[in-house]
């Protein structure tokens, strides 16, 4: 009975392993890419879901993973045509692609196999169309929604992150000069002046990368709402003064018109002259990247500059970018290295595993021990884009900003309006209307000239103090009030008459008082603003 | 030949104000700024002198000259020793007291203008002194006011009559009728309608700054900045000089500008401002509003030592209570001691801190605080989040939170410091009393604010010698 049960148990363990679906770790086949879809803890995790986990030989050494560490975990390593004939569900980063052999990877999956990667659907059309054609269960790690219960599988954020600081690295690296400012005995090191084109996730890990070796760093990005976000990590954010905002849909930018562009292009430019580093992240899903800086701007910087495109992939925001190289124009490295990611593979690829294992664990049915879909639930309605073979791209609740509908709404460009307030306007320009027509049916001609003059003055007051700085208000205060004392002049006037009369009397106390005002307020203005002092002055000579 | 170089002088004089003005724009231009003004000024008055004695015979004239001479000495020796004596805390005073002075120079020109025998007597004429004197009057009775109301010799509770609205009306009702009276006179038998609206209108200056509460005493000050200006120009109308009226225009469109930026930042108009009678309705409002819990925690200078230094950032939110307490110096002095042990110390100004517009910068700075560490309010608020104790020293009002969530507070709707977001909040307090608005801070009662009652320079005292004893213990 003993040995019969034992017969039965085993048979049962073996039934078990062979009905356990069969999940494949593929090495990467872009020379451009590091990364790799699970490491040895994440493989331990996948192993929890009750499958079995086959890796391709070699395929964690980019990432400095060793198989011996995958195959601790007991995973089997193996060779790759073993791997795509039994794997049941492939984890990839890259989406499928042409193999040396010629074999196209989406053709190696096995009929009715899930595919878990970055997959592109927008510009990956034969892509998808093969892999409907193996009846294949496909999610595209982008396509994971931007929602805050999906953050923890979105690859896209955790890549960008990892770029950004990347890019800066690559910056300074190949930057012939200090990021910090320093004073050294040798003499006085200034420190170096970043711009940050495009506040993403990418964009603000650069700000932060960039801040904390010490450059002075700017950042630009067409959603005003990222302001704060700039400002948090200590970073100046310039101000872009055009009628049309960039919050697209899904948290990212969106396609801007023409002229909007332009005015991207005159403010970068016009940075572009006194800045040392600039960091381009200005990426709009689906869509070439446009071209933020041009080669004027990249002829105005210094040289020595470096400018590293993150966009390199997209066609790049510079005009100048090659992709893949780093090339010197007009004195300007410009990186367009698209592998950036790749270049800190060990950390991305912890990264992007886990995140792609938290996406297959959201998706993982334990009783059924499979992928189940739940076509009501937002994120797996977001990431799939096949299920058996069937189109389910793009989900219906969205928009899509994709590249066969690059086409953005016409929007004119309105001028930047006068910082005066609105409501005034008309009421000011009523009173004054009404003012000259009384003027011009009563009034003597000198009387109407000095109404010109008054209204001018008062435009020209009306321009001068909108900039004046809070803190000065109070100086402001007392010097035109000291300035008010200029009716002094009136009573001087007065006195033209001379002799005894009331008229000399009040003129001369008319003077005395507004020479009171005229003296107190130039004094106690001057007292004022030598206090005002600045705390580096000190130190800096 | 001469008439037209004074012309040229006062051009130049006009465009010297207006370099003053936009040199005062920023913190490195501006003495440069006080300089311009000083130049212009004095040229104008240089150049005005010498075309009256231009080809005059002295022996007739030389009263006259004794009297400018004499005039221009005094005033210029008083406005002197006024300036060099005034401590920075009395700084709203004096101006609003010198507002007064342009105003009722303004009224004596006018006067003397409508006296004086060879003056034009058109209709046109008159009806220019006329609102010349008018607004003369008003700017400087309602100085007057704002400036015993600044130093507390009246009280800064509004004071509300009933029907004001309807008694201002009457009162300037009133000012017409005697102004079309007096168009309808022959030059000098009009004076009695004159002086009679004169006194209505100072009645009506009063009146108007009567009314208005002390936490809206900045708009006040820089709307009589502002009459003082056109005042100025009303004048020149009169007398037919240029200079005059560029000047008063510069002046009251700036003034202007300043009481509507001080209104922006209580998020209220300035009709509001001026006939709102705020202050008082309050608390019938307040107590609809969610009433705070009355159980606040209080503190000692001992703890709240030890709390700063153990932490990384601090803010200073000043307000009126350290300009009464003059308490800028010691708050200097504990800045010091902070940002010696390396602690970031900002401070966070509202806009209408104080009874003046910058008013806290201004004692900020005589207290040789750099100004690169003093924020206003649109940069220090996201910074509150990550600061570890923010100090409040006399300021309530602008760090209420009611602004912002009690729909039923009076100040809802102003943008406020939002102080309540970092770890801790220390108020230095006289006692529980309510600001200027007359509203209960719902800040005291946070769980993360602590009291510290008592005048705020012995407070502050206190803090830096704990804080200098910790420091030595540790």
């Amino acid at each position: 009975m003993a040995s019969s049960d034992d017969v039965v148990h085993g048979q049962g363990v073996r039934v078990a392993v062979a009905l356990a679906l069969k999940v494949g770790i593929p090495k990467e086949i872009s020379p451009q890419e590091k990364r790799v879809a699970a490491t040895p803890d994440t493989v331990k995790k996948i192993q929890k879901l009750g499958v079995e986990v086959l890796v391709e030989a070699g395929a964690g050494e980019g990432a400095h993973f060793q198989d011996g560490a995958y195959a601790e975990t007991g995973a089997r390593v193996v060779q790759a045509e073993e791997l795509w004939a039994e794997a049941d569900l492939v984890l990839k980063v890259r989406a499928p692609t042409i193999r040396e052999d010629g074999k196209h990877e989406a053709d190696l999956l096995k009929e009715g196999g899930r595919l878990i990667s970055f997959i592109w659907p927008a510009s990956n059309k034969p892509l998808v169309e093969s892999l409907a054609a193996r009846k294949a269960t496909v999610l595209a790690m982008d396509c994971v929604p931007r929602i805050t219960r999906a953050q923890k599988m979105d690859a896209l954020s955790a890549t960008a992150n990892a770029v950004g600081y990347r890019a800066v690295i690559e910056a300074a690296a190949a930057f012939p000069r200090f990021l910090p400012g320093q004073v050294t005995a040798a003499g006085r090191v200034k420190p170096a002046q970043v711009l940050v084109v495009g506040a993403g996730v990418a964009g603000l890990a650069a700000v932060a990368a960039a801040k904390s070796l010490g450059a002075v760093v700017r950042a630009f990005d067409t959603r005003p709402a990222v302001r704060e976000q700039v400002e948090s990590l200590g970073a100046q954010f310039l101000k872009f003064e055009f009628t049309e905002s960039g919050e697209g849909e899904g948290g990212y930018a969106k396609q801007m018109s023409e002229a909007y562009i332009a005015a991207e292009q005159a403010l970068i430019a016009e940075n572009a002259k006194d800045v040392d580093i600039i960091i381009t992240t200005a990426v709009i899903p689906g869509v070439a990247a446009p071209k933020l800086i041009t080669s004027g701007a990249v002829v105005s910087m210094k040289h020595g500059s470096v400018i590293v495109d993150i966009a390199a992939e997209q066609g790049g925001n510079c005009a100048l970018t090659e992709r893949d190289k780093a090339v010197e124009k007009f004195g300007v490295l410009i990186v367009g290295y698209t592998d950036l990611a790749s270049r800190m593979a060990a950390q991305t690829s912890e990264l992007f595993a886990t995140t792609i294992f938290n996406l297959l664990e959201d998706v993982w049915d334990a009783k059924q021990g499979d992928v189940v879909l739940d076509l009501d639930d937002e994120v797996h309605r977001g990431a799939v884009v096949l299920n058996k073979g069937e189109l389910l791209w793009p989900p219906p609740t969205r928009v899509r900003p994709r590249s066969h509908a690059p086409q953005p709404e016409p929007v004119v460009p309105k001028p930047v309006p006068a910082p005066t307030p609105s409501r005034m306007g008309p009421v000011f320009i009523l009173a004054v209307a009404s003012l000259l027509g009384v003027a011009g049916l009563f009034a003597p001609t000198d009387f109407a000239e000095h109404l010109t003059v008054f209204l001018l003055a008062c435009v020209v007051g009306w321009h001068l103090i909108w900039n004046v700085t809070p803190a000065l208000h109070t100086p402001l205060m007392s010097v035109t009030n000291a300035i008010s004392g200029i009716i002094l002049v009136g009573g001087v006037l007065l006195l033209r008459t001379g002799g005894h009369g009331p008229v000399t009397i009040l003129a001369g106390v008319a003077v005395l008082v507004a020479m009171v005002n005229v003296s107190g307020g130039f004094l106690v203005t001057q007292r004022m603003l030598k206090m005002f002092r600045r705390g580096e002055g000190k130190a800096a000579r | 030949m001469f008439a037209s170089a004074q012309a040229l002088a006062y051009l130049a004089a006009a465009m010297l104000f207006i370099l003053s003005l936009r040199g005062l724009s920023a913190q490195e231009t501006a003495r440069r700024g006080n300089l311009f003004g000083i130049i212009g000024m004095g040229l104008a008055i240089t150049v005005t002198c010498y075309a009256l004695m231009y080809g005059r015979d002295l022996s007739t004239f030389g009263e006259a000259s004794g009297i400018l001479g004499g005039a221009i000495a005094v005033g210029g020796i008083v406005g002197a020793l006024v300036a060099a004596r005034v401590a920075m805390t009395s700084m709203p005073e004096l101006v609003a007291i010198l507002h007064s002075f342009v105003g009722a120079a303004a009224v004596l020109v006018g006067v003397a203008s409508y006296l004086e025998p060879d003056a034009k007597t058109e209709g046109a004429h008159e009806a220019e002194i006329f609102i010349g004197v008018f607004i003369g009057a008003v700017t400087f009775t309602g100085s007057v006011i704002a400036f015993f109301k600044l130093r507390g010799t009246i009280g800064s509770k509004p004071l509300l009559l009933p029907a004001r609205h309807a008694l201002n009306a009457v009162m300037v009702g009133a000012a017409i009728v005697l102004g079309v009276l007096f168009l309808g006179q022959p030059d000098p038998v009009g004076l009695p309608w004159l002086l009679g609206m004169i006194g209505i209108a100072s009645l009506l200056g009063i009146h108007l700054v009567m009314a208005i509460g002390g936490g809206d005493m900045p708009v006040v000050v820089s709307l009589l900045n502002s009459y003082s200006g056109w005042a100025a120009s009303a004048a020149g109308f009169m007398l037919g000089n240029d200079l005059l009226i560029i000047t008063g225009a510069l002046v009251g469109s700036s003034g202007a500008i300043l009481s509507t930026i001080m209104c922006r930042a209580m998020n209220r108009s300035i009709w509001n401002v001026v006939f709102g009678g705020f202050g008082v309705t309050p608390t019938s409002s307040s107590s609809k509003g969610a009433q705070p819990a009355g159980k606040v925690h209080e503190t000692n200078a001992g703890d709240v030592a030890q709390l700063l230094l153990a932490s990384k950032r601090v803010v200073i939110v000043p307000g009126y209570g350290m300009a009464v307490a003059q308490a800028q110096h010691p708050v200097r002095d504990l800045t010091d001691a902070l940002q010696k042990r390396g602690i970031d110390v900002k401070f966070g100004i509202h806009p209408v801190a104080g009874r003046l517009p910058g008013h806290m910068n201004v004692l900020l700075a005589e207290a040789n605080v750099s100004y690169d560490i003093v924020k206003e309010m649109d940069e220090i608020n996201p910074e509150f989040e990550r600061t570890d104790v923010v100090l409040i020293i006399g300021a309530n009002d602008v760090v209420n939170p009611s602004a912002l969530t009690d729909e039923h507070s009076p100040i809802y709707g102003m943008p406020v410091l939002e102080a309540w977001k970092a770890a801790h909040v220390i108020m230095l307090k006289r006692g529980m009393s309510a600001g200027y608005a007359g509203v209960d801070n719902a800040i005291c009662y946070n769980d993360n604010t602590l009291m510290l009652f008592g005048d705020a320079k012995q407070s502050i005292t206190k803090l830096l010698a704990a804080v200098q004893l910790e420091a030595k213990a540790a």
